[in-house]
This record gives structure tokens, sequence and C-alpha cells, in this order.
């Protein structure tokens, strides 16, 4: 993954496909992170009426199609988590764990899975609430911090955040054996609001109290604007145009994610659109 | 150019008319690291009207705990010695421009 990319897609449902399909096609240098599965929503669908040309398929048979066809067309899914997105000016950064990659434009198709914010969360954004704990950890030299983890990976950031902080406690939101060292108090109980003045004081639970000096929040799918920084949101949906633009320049966004129907047509028809804008885009870049 | 400031030097830079911002980072910390070539720029487009400073949180401990810094990279803004206003995380250049013109 060496060089600037020309366009970074994020999520491989149908828009985010459409777009790496349209774009390879006009000869772009392109990379798609995403899943397995390609869309879970899609591979769980037991039957599909309204996809023209296939009339009740299964979701499982669409995605085997949409895979042989980003096969014939040299199109390999890269499995990665993207962390975050930072508009740099003329080109973005992707962070990738500890890579970066870079790309000359964008293509947002993540789709709507992801959680409210809890209440209190976005009040105390910074004044206690994070959501990198790795990032963040030595500023909580000898204090309390409660993690509330929805994935494995949460469980080894909890283990490092263990190592700095004096006291851990451990929400799971998940299923599973939870690895946690020795050190980490395990919770389990549901998160209902977070308390504070000027910093977080407080997470209060459904049948318990934390006494916290921060909160994280390690979610598997962030908000839009937590993924990118600066991106407008209108009704819980990124803002486009009829041309898919956002309002950060080279920024493009399909699928759920810019609003209802939650459609797959209508998911693949942005995707084309967005590939097609940043085509224009960087050919007016060359200019 | 944007002005590095320590627990020793803060007083003496945060005083002026002219707004000053203080971009709280370390060198651990990914989207610092992104945000510092941004802040060169804002410095340079705002040259004059902005003071652009920036503070080690590992190395200068007594303003990030005084300011309760537990995010990074924080941005702080003062006018004339007082805080006046704060962004957490990283934002675009954009962003950034407009949320110090609403205080020049």
């Amino acid at each position: 993954m060496d060089g600037r990319f020309d366009i970074a897609i994020i999520g491989s449902g149908p828009a985010g496909i459409t777009a790496a399909i349209n774009a390879k096609i006009r000869n772009k240098k392109v990379i798609i992170f995403g899943h397995e599965n390609l869309s879970n929503k899609l591979y769980l669908a037991p039957k599909i009426n309204n996809y023209v040309g296939f009339y009740g398929i299964s979701g499982k048979d669409l995605t085997e199609k949409f895979k042989s066809h980003l096969y014939d067309m040299d199109i390999e899914i890269t499995y990665e988590r993207v962390n975050n997105v930072y508009a740099m000016g003329d080109y973005y950064a992707l962070m990738i764990n500890d890579k970066i990659v870079e790309a000359k434009s964008i293509v947002l198709a993540t789709g709507i899975n992801f959680s409210n914010p809890l209440k209190g969360e976005r009040e105390f954004l910074g004044k206690g609430v994070g959501y990198c704990a790795t990032c963040d950890a030595p500023l909580y030299e000898g204090k309390v911090v409660t993690i509330i983890g929805f994935n494995e990976e949460s469980v080894e950031e909890a283990n490092y955040v263990s190592e700095i902080a004096a006291t851990v406690y451990f929400i799971p939101m998940f299923k599973g054996d939870y690895k946690l060292n020795d050190k980490i108090k395990l919770i389990k109980d549901k998160p209902v609001e977070i308390v504070g003045e000027n910093l977080v004081k407080k997470l209060i639970l459904k049948n318990t109290e934390l006494v916290t000096d921060g909160v994280f929040f390690l979610r598997d799918n962030i908000a839009p604007d937590q993924l990118i920084p600066g991106i407008e949101i209108e009704d819980k949906h990124i803002k486009v145009n009829r041309s898919m633009e956002t309002n950060l320049p080279g920024c493009y966004a399909a699928g759920d994610i810019t609003g209802k129907p939650y459609q797959y047509l209508k998911a693949m028809g942005e995707g084309q659109v967005a590939a097609l804008s940043a085509v224009s885009y960087l050919d007016n870049m060359k200019k | 150019m944007v002005k590095h400031i320590t627990d020793i030097t803060f007083n003496e830079e945060i005083k002026g008319d002219v707004p000053v911002i203080v971009d709280f980072w370390a060198p651990w910390c990914g989207p610092c690291k992104m945000i510092g070539p941004v802040l060169e720029e804002v410095a340079a487009e705002l040259e004059g009207k902005v003071k652009v400073t920036k503070l080690n949180v590992d190395e200068n401990g007594v303003t990030s705990e005084k300011y309760r810094v537990f995010s990074i990279p924080t941005i702080l803004l003062f006018k004339n010695g007082n805080l006046v206003d704060q962004i957490v995380g990283f934002k675009p250049k954009d962003a950034i421009i407009s949320w110090i013109k609403n205080h020049i």
C-alpha cells in the first residue's frame, strides 16, 4: 500500500463496490476497505425481490455474484479497519492502526450501522470521554478509567490502559470470554448516562454507578463525524448533493449513510455517481 | 510559524490583544501529528491575526493539568490571557480558520 491512491473507498457494501468498479473502469488507482462478507446486511438477507434481473435471490447468492464480479475485474478488498480520515487540504490521510494511507479523494460508503451516542457522551467529549483509549491513556496516569467495549480489540486496549491508570473498569457490550488482566474490574451492566460538571465524574449504569475520570467508547462503527472530522451531518446522515459531494472537497458519500431509502439499488446508483464525481475531481486537480 | 511553548513560558505567551491558540500535543499521538502541518498552514494564512503555539503535554504537565486536557489534540484559544474557547480532536484547516475568525 505505498504511494498516494486516487480514490479510497470505505465500505464494501453495494455502494462501495459499485464505486470501486466504476473508478477502476476509469483507470484510477483505488483502494477499498471492507469485510469478507462485503456487507452483512446484504449477506444475511433471506430474499430480495426488487433487485432487477434476479427476482427472489438470496443475499448470500447475490454476494457471491458481487464477489465474482470484483474478482473478474481484479478488485481486491482490503480487510482493515479505518479508524479516522483526516482532511489534509489537497489529500486525505486514513489512519489504520499505526499505518497511514493517503488518498486524493474519498468515497464514504460505510452504511448506517452505528449506534446513537450515550446520554452525556457528546457533551463530555474531550472532557473525559474519548474514542481511542491507547491514544489518550498517558493522560490518565493514576486515574480511574472506564472502558465500554464493543469488540475483542477493546479488551486489548483495556489491558494496555490498566498498565497506566490506577483503576480500570471494563463494561462489555458483546459476548465472549474477556481475557482481561487481574487489575481490571469487569462490570456487566448497561450504561445509561455520563454525568459531571466541567469534566466527567460518574458513569451511571442500570444497576450501579461508577465514579470515574474517563469513559472510552470502543465501537466497531463510529459515527461519520467521528470518522472524518469536519464532515457536515444532516439528520444523522452525511449531507450530500446530487453529485454525492459532501462539504469537504474531494470527499463523496454514497449508500445508506446519505439517507433513506435504505435500498441496494439506490446505494449502487449513488456509488456510481460518487465514483464518477471523484474521477472528475481528480481530472480537474491535474489541470 | 508555530511556536513551541512550555509550562515556564506559558503565562507570558498567552498575553496580549492578538488571540493565541495553544495546540496541546504529544509525540505518540497520531491525530496530533496530522494536525501539526494543518496548524502550520493556519498560522501562515492568518499571520498577524492570531498567534499559533503548541505545548507538549508529556513535558509540560502543569499546564495540561491546569486546563484539564484529557484528550489530545486539544486546541485552546486565549484572548488577553483568558481562555475563551476550545476544540478537541483533529479538524480540517477551513474549520479551524472559521473557528478562529469567530474570535478575531
